[in-house]
């Protein structure tokens, strides 16, 4: 049963292999909620040709295989799963994940003055908080995470840099990320982190997964 | 054994790439042109996945360590130790024969397919390169001098000199669909994609070809929450000019998708180069169904008659 006044979502095509799904217009706890309902929901009751479900923040596309299903047969199983979701409570109890972080970013003098808070200031504020993995993407092992702290929110980088180091621990918007790998990228780095974000050899792969609970831990 | 002898463009091993991956930021990345690969895989006895080299830019050449079947479709031109040979065909090297090939303007891309494929171990059950990030292929990177490739054991080729011609195009419009945010966008910005030329800016590559045409501005300036996207997505950025993502696009982002490509016809627009003019064509995602099942049906064929051509 869905929550009691929300409207339905819109069901449409993303090309002819996948269906997206949206919930909201703009950024919203409560959209956010029944992205991760539904997605627990087809995970169970996974329909025919499903190949992966991907997260946004407000919407949940489903990639599937057009030799095993349609786009009509997909949009109404996939309308049936949202009927059956449950309340969007926490599905998401999610692992807590510890990332140790050397806070010498180029960009933490910058924040600092930026935000009118001292250094260790951010640092404080940055490391103090429990973010959640809301989506994946950008470059394999990329997490957006939410919960920054919002005096450190500022937006994007003016200029891009064409190359950060790979494992910067970074914020923009109201959000903080680890790059996984040397990529172009416009966010504020505050440090760097040895974890492997992304290893091909690992399994699962990905260090963080939609829904796990993240602490940074300062390090020396 | 292939022995990289020099491959001074965009050489990376591509087989069909990751089919999941998705939903951990990992693009299905693979040949930019799926029927030119698997077109050469079929002319040397391979299955439609073996892998295979993806070639653009630049000349590339490889000597054989031993008698192999090869055959190159999609942009390129080849010698086999400085005599021609013809693309689209099932061709056959001595050990210690050299071949150069060397990219046409067009199609983009072009593909080098050798009996048994290359037989490097997969990553996360792909053996394409995913160059962004450097994840899979040949170490993560393009193919330089110097590299030696393990082959895998061939299988029966048809017979040297077999040809069934190369990709057979659909000649007219790009055909696209609506895109989930097609409403964020003024009405006439749809008609706009679907009626206007727009060419393919030098700047495109592997993650996406970007187009110059009319500004196609979305209603509202305000960034979509960040949300999947897909391999032909049609995205609008502030300044209007259309970006399609392609391979190695990134999994998510932010852009309004005006539209998407049908599958029908990705291929068809890989092919075309820096400089040339595409039209687009608006359809329901009803026709892209029928066009994709037809399209599959009629390749699917094509390549059966291939198969059935070799020896028993």
């Amino acid at each position: 049963m869905t929550v009691p006044g929300s409207s339905p979502p819109v069901i449409a095509p993303l090309g002819d292999q996948a269906l997206t799904v949206t919930f909201a217009a703009r950024v919203d706890a409560e959209a956010a909620a029944r992205v991760s309902a539904l997605r627990h929901q087809l995970q169970t009751r996974s329909p025919v040709g499903v190949i992966e479900l991907v997260p946004g923040y407000v919407a949940l596309t489903v990639h599937y295989r057009p030799t095993e299903t349609d786009y009509e047969s997909l949009r109404r199983a996939v309308a049936d799963g949202v009927a059956a979701s449950v309340d969007p409570v926490e599905r998401d109890a999610g692992r807590l994940v510890t990332i140790p972080v050397r806070y010498d970013g180029p960009d933490l003098a910058e924040v600092a003055t930026a935000t009118g808070l001292q250094p260790d200031q951010v640092i404080a504020r940055h490391a103090g908080r429990e973010y959640r993995v809301v989506l994946l993407g950008f470059v394999p092992g990329f997490a957006y995470l939410t919960g920054l702290d919002p005096a450190l929110e500022l937006p994007r980088r003016s200029a891009p840099r064409p190359r950060v180091p790979a494992g910067s621990v970074a914020i923009a918007g109201a959000q903080t990320g680890v790059y996984p790998a040397a990529t172009p990228g416009g966010w504020h780095l505050l440090g760097t982190t040895t974890s492997a974000m992304f290893d091909p050899t690992r399994r699962p792969p990905n260090l963080l997964e939609v829904g796990d609970r993240v602490r940074f831990e300062v390090v020396r | 054994m292939l022995e990289i002898v020099k491959a001074s463009g965009l050489a990376t091993i591509q087989d069909l790439g990751w089919e999941v991956g998705r939903a951990i930021g990992l693009p299905r990345s693979g040949a930019m042109d799926r029927a030119s690969l698997r077109l050469a895989n079929a002319l040397v006895g391979n299955q439609d996945d073996h892998a295979g080299i993806e070639l653009a830019l630049g000349p590339f050449s490889a000597r054989f360590d031993d008698d192999r079947s090869f055959a190159f479709t999609g942009g390129l031109t080849g010698q086999l130790d400085g005599v021609a040979v013809p693309n689209d065909t099932t061709n056959l090297a001595r050990a210690g024969q050299r071949l150069e090939l060397r990219p046409t303007a067009r199609p983009r891309f072009g593909y080098l397919a050798l009996a048994g494929g290359i037989a490097i171990p997969p990553t996360l059950g792909s053996r394409s390169t995913y160059l962004p990030t450097g994840i899979g292929g040949h170490q993560g990177r393009r193919l330089a001098t110097g590299d030696r490739l393990p082959l895998g054991l061939a299988t029966a080729a048809p017979p040297p000199g077999f040809s069934l011609g190369g990709i057979m195009e659909e000649p007219g419009p790009i055909r696209v669909i609506p895109g989930p945010q097609a409403h964020l966008f003024a009405a006439e910005a749809l008609g706009r994609l679907g009626s206007e030329p727009f060419v393919i800016s030098p700047t495109s590559d592997r993650m996406g070809t970007r187009l110059k045409g009319p500004p196609l501005t979305p209603l509202v300036k305000a960034t979509l929450p960040s949300e999947a996207t897909c391999i032909g997505a049609v995205q609008v950025p502030d300044d209007g000019q259309p970006i399609v993502l392609l391979a190695d696009g990134p999994t998510v982002g932010g852009y309004s998708k005006l539209a998407a490509l049908i599958t029908a016809d990705l291929d068809r627009f890989v092919r075309m180069g820096p400089g040339e003019s595409v039209r687009f064509r608006v359809v329901s995602i009803a026709d892209a169904e029928l066009a994709l099942r037809a399209a599959t049906a009629a390749f699917d064929g094509r390549l059966a008659t291939i198969r059935g051509a070799i020896p028993r």
